[in-house]
This record gives C-alpha cells, structure tokens and sequence, in this order.
C-alpha cells in the first residue's frame, strides 16, 4: 500500500491550484530569460574553423547551412573514443526526432565533435540518427568555446569549464563514480573521457560574418535532455538516490 | 520568414560578452534551482483514487488503466489531440511526439511507462503512427470517459458555454485539448491520478522550444498569425532531415 498522503478530488485541485501558480511564474521566469539571453551582445568570430562533414571540408559558415541561427551541440566524441558518450546519446536521441523542426524555423542544430569524421558517421549509423555532425579534429574549435582541455590544463588544474575554474565532477581529483561509469561505455579512462565535455553554442550569421551569441554547459543543459524534463513530472521524479549511471544508450537496453 | 533587424545587435569583445553571460549564469542557476524546488513540491501533491474502471483500445485489444503500467508504478499519459472524425493527429501534438518519441525507453529504466492516448479511432492512430514514424504505446480512448475526465475533451454540449480546461473556465471551439497525466500503481494494484498539466504547462516537455529559447531569435512566433504557424508535420517539410544544404539567402 501507498504511504503517501491522499485526498479527494477537491483536496487534490486546491493543492493543485496552488502549485499552478508557481508554475506559471516559472514558466515567466524562463520567458524572461530567453529574453535576456537574446539582449547578450554578440562576439564577433574572425578565425577560420574547418571542419569535416558529410559533404567535405566546411567552414563555420558552412555548418549553417543557408539558415541564418546555428545551434551546435558539444558532442562528447573524444578522438580516443570507441563510442559516442553514452550520456550524449540520450540527449541526442531527444533532438534527433525534432531538429526538422528546427530548420524549418531558421535554426540549423548540428553536432560537433573532436573525433575524426569516420567514427562520427559510423557512430550516427549505428544510432539511426539523421543530424548533421561535424568533425572539430584539426580545429582549435572545440577548446576555443571550452569543451575540450588539453592534458596539461588538466593536470595544471587549470580548465575552466561552465564559466568556473575547476568546479565540475570531472575535475575532481577523486573520479566520480558516473564519472568512471560514462569513462568506461567510451572505451576510455576517466582522464581521457574528462578532456571533452559537453555544452551547447549559439551562432547567428549576417552579412557573411559568424556571431558567437551563447554558451550554456553543464546543468544548463538540463532543459535540453528532454527525458529530464518528463521524469520531473513523475511521483517518483528523477529516481537517482541509487547513484551512478541508470541510462544506456537507445540499443543496449535488455529488452525493447 | 520574419526579419527582426539583427543587424542592429550589439557586438562586443570576448572580455565584454564573458561579463555579461557570466550575470546570465547567476539567473540560470536560479531558475534551474526553483525548477527543482518545483518538482519537488509536485511530488507532494496528494493523490486522488483512480475508482473508474477504464478500458482503452490498443494495437492488440484492450487495456485497462492498470494495464498500461506495464508493471511499471509510474504511468505519464501524453493526452495527444486526435479526435474520432478528425483524419490526422494534431500538428502542434505531433511536434511533441517527435520530442518524446525516442526517449521513452529511457524513462522504462526509471520505473517510467509513457503513453499517448486520444479518443480517435485505434486504427486511425496506428495508420497516423506508422506515417509519422513512431515507436511510442498510443490508445484509443473512444469508448470510455477518460478524456472528458481529465478534461482535454469536451461534448458539442459543453462547448456551447465555456468549459473547463488548464484549472479555468474558457471558451474554445476545440473538442480536444492538450495536455499530461500522470498515474501511480501501488504494490496492491490500486491506482492514483498524481498530476497533470495542460496548456503552457506542457511548454518544458517540448525541448524544442527549451532549444529555441537559447537562439538570437528566440521563438520567433510574435509576428506569426498564430504562434505555430510555422509548424509542418515532419514529413512534409520540403527539407524532411534538417540535414539539406540550401542555397544561401
């Protein structure tokens, strides 16, 4: 039997009205914040990125392809990765279904990784995704917007990842379990695995010219795991007190 | 496509910008803590009895509410608009499937079935899923008073006045609205309603739009005839992958 407290329907709606009005002003707040994010000033960017995609060699321009917003997701795909990180999979498994949508509303959502091109693809394949993925190998791309460290900043101590100087589980001298977890579904160890994070950048091209507009890492990108957002909704919400990694990828689940 | 004068934006050194997006972060970390708090305070709604006996149509006969677990305790219903005379599922509804469609296998491993139900016809639904390409439970419930229950269908009746829909009364002409519930079997078998959302209140679970808010453009619906006025089904954009080099505007 349930020990949770229950009520009748009328107790219920009176508790539920309340809680309503909170999740209105939540639903203004975030309004406002998408506001103000679009208020940031915008940075120029002047150095020539290449990247390796589908259709060959690509410039950040490139990579909007005709849409004037570019969204790119930091996919954790480290060049000595055996897999795509695992975690990554499942936010990708999210905006796999809806970036149609995307770039039917001037917003191209590609992924971008260090990786080289073919294991990106090969990766892609074996998870049926449809999204653009670039290739940031023989680019400073990924370490110039903070997604990927060199082994000296790491054992420097000096990454700044999330805006902050040492302050994530992967920076820990200790490696976190989830941490030694999404390690060992890359093939990797937790050193190697840590020197590429993940993150989301926002883009806008006018008049030929590339604007950084945006960043976001870390839990802010909590918004974006669309299973995050469900799981918040459910009696027994995000259900982690066991600790460590629950989620696999989409095709190494027991059972469909 | 709507031209909102970007070319006026204020551009800066990287020095500036850091500045400025490091004062963002506070207000970031705000929100994602009073989401949290919220979610927390959601679970301690109480739960309401669920005493009806309702039984859906699925792609291989009937369910009862209970059923629809799948030995699972937790049960998120997606009430996706699609009603008996109409032939296609809802387009606003269909965006949100293609948000949910791939995780829901996630969510199995927390204890988590998620399933769709409209009143439609089964096999309207399961024609219309196979079109669009997805792999979530999607039931019927045509013959039973669950829609009108959790109020995201209304009688001809009904919406002649206002009714009741998102905890207020309004005046619509849909016969169908969205919306999210949400279920919890206990070890006994009893069943509770926990919660359930409508209108904007289902804004978070379309990560889409959570993507849209971190572009310079934002949203970009204000100028629209309506706000998703932009929105097609996904197989019938012109460019169907998002993947399409076009020709430079």
């Amino acid at each position: 039997m349930t020990t949770h407290m229950t009520g009748t329907r009328e107790e219920w709606l009176a508790a539920r009205l309340e809680l309503l009005e909170a999740e209105k002003e939540l639903t203004r707040r975030s309004d406002e914040l998408a506001r103000r994010r679009q208020e940031l000033p915008w940075v120029r960017v002047d150095k020539e990125y290449r990247f390796e995609t589908d259709e060959g060699s690509a410039s950040l321009a490139d990579l909007f392809r005709g849409r004037s917003q570019l969204l790119v997701y930091h996919y954790m795909f480290g060049p000595d990765y055996t897999a795509g990180c695992a975690t990554c999979s499942t936010i990708a498994d999210g905006f796999d279904g809806f970036a149609v949508h995307l770039a039917n509303h001037d917003v191209t959502l590609s992924a971008v990784s260090r990786a080289p091109l073919a294991k990106l693809q090969a990766y892609k394949r074996r998870m049926g995704w449809t999204f653009p993925w670039a290739s940031s190998l023989r680019s400073d791309f990924n370490f110039d917007f903070n997604v990927s460290f060199t082994e000296e900043q790491q054992r420097e101590g000096v990454i700044e990842y999330n805006y902050e100087r040492g302050g994530h589980a992967m920076d820990a001298t200790q490696v976190p379990e989830p941490v030694a977890q999404n390690a060992a579904m890359t093939g990797t160890d937790a050193a190697t695995y840590s020197r590429d994070r993940p993150g989301m950048s926002a883009f806008v091209l006018e008049d030929d010219v590339v604007y950084h507009t945006y960043s976001t890492y870390a839990r802010g990108l909590d918004g974006l795991w669309g299973m995050y957002q469900w799981l918040d909704r459910a009696p027994k919400g995000r259900n982690e007190e066991t600790g460590g990694v629950w989620w696999r990828r989409h095709d190494e689940y027991d059972k469909r | 496509m709507v031209k909102r004068g970007l070319d006026t934006h204020k551009t800066v050194t990287q020095g500036e910008w850091l500045e400025a997006r490091k004062h963002l972060l506070t207000q970031e970390k705000e929100f994602t803590r009073l989401r949290d708090r919220l979610s927390q305070q959601r679970r301690e709604l109480p739960w309401v009895k669920v005493e009806k006996n309702y039984v859906f149509e699925g792609p291989s006969g009937k369910e009862t509410l209970a059923d629809l677990f799948e030995g699972r305790s937790q049960l998120v219903v997606y009430h996706f608009m699609f009603a008996p005379d109409w032939e296609e599922g809802c387009r606003s509804c269909s965006f949100w499937a293609d948000g949910f469609n791939a995780i829901d296998l996630h969510l199995n491993q927390r204890d988590v079935t998620l399933v769709a139900i409209s009143r439609g016809p089964i096999e309207k639904l399961e024609a219309f899923k196979r079109r669009m390409g997805w792999n979530f439970k999607w039931l019927s419930s045509g013959n039973n008073d669950f829609n009108y229950d959790y109020q995201v269908s209304f009688t001809p009746e009904a919406l002649e006045n206002e009714v009741e829909y998102n905890y207020g009364k309004q005046k619509t002409d849909s016969s169908d609205m969205p919306g999210v519930s949400v279920f919890y079997q206990d070890s006994k078998g009893n069943l509770f309603h926990t919660y359930s959302a409508y209108s904007r209140g289902i804004d978070i679970l379309n990560p889409a739009y959570n993507y849209l808010d971190l572009v310079p453009k934002g949203r970009d619906e204000a100028e629209l005839e309506w706000p998703m006025a932009w929105l097609g089904y996904h197989d019938q954009y012109e460019d169907r992958s998002g993947n399409t080099k076009r020709e430079a505007r």
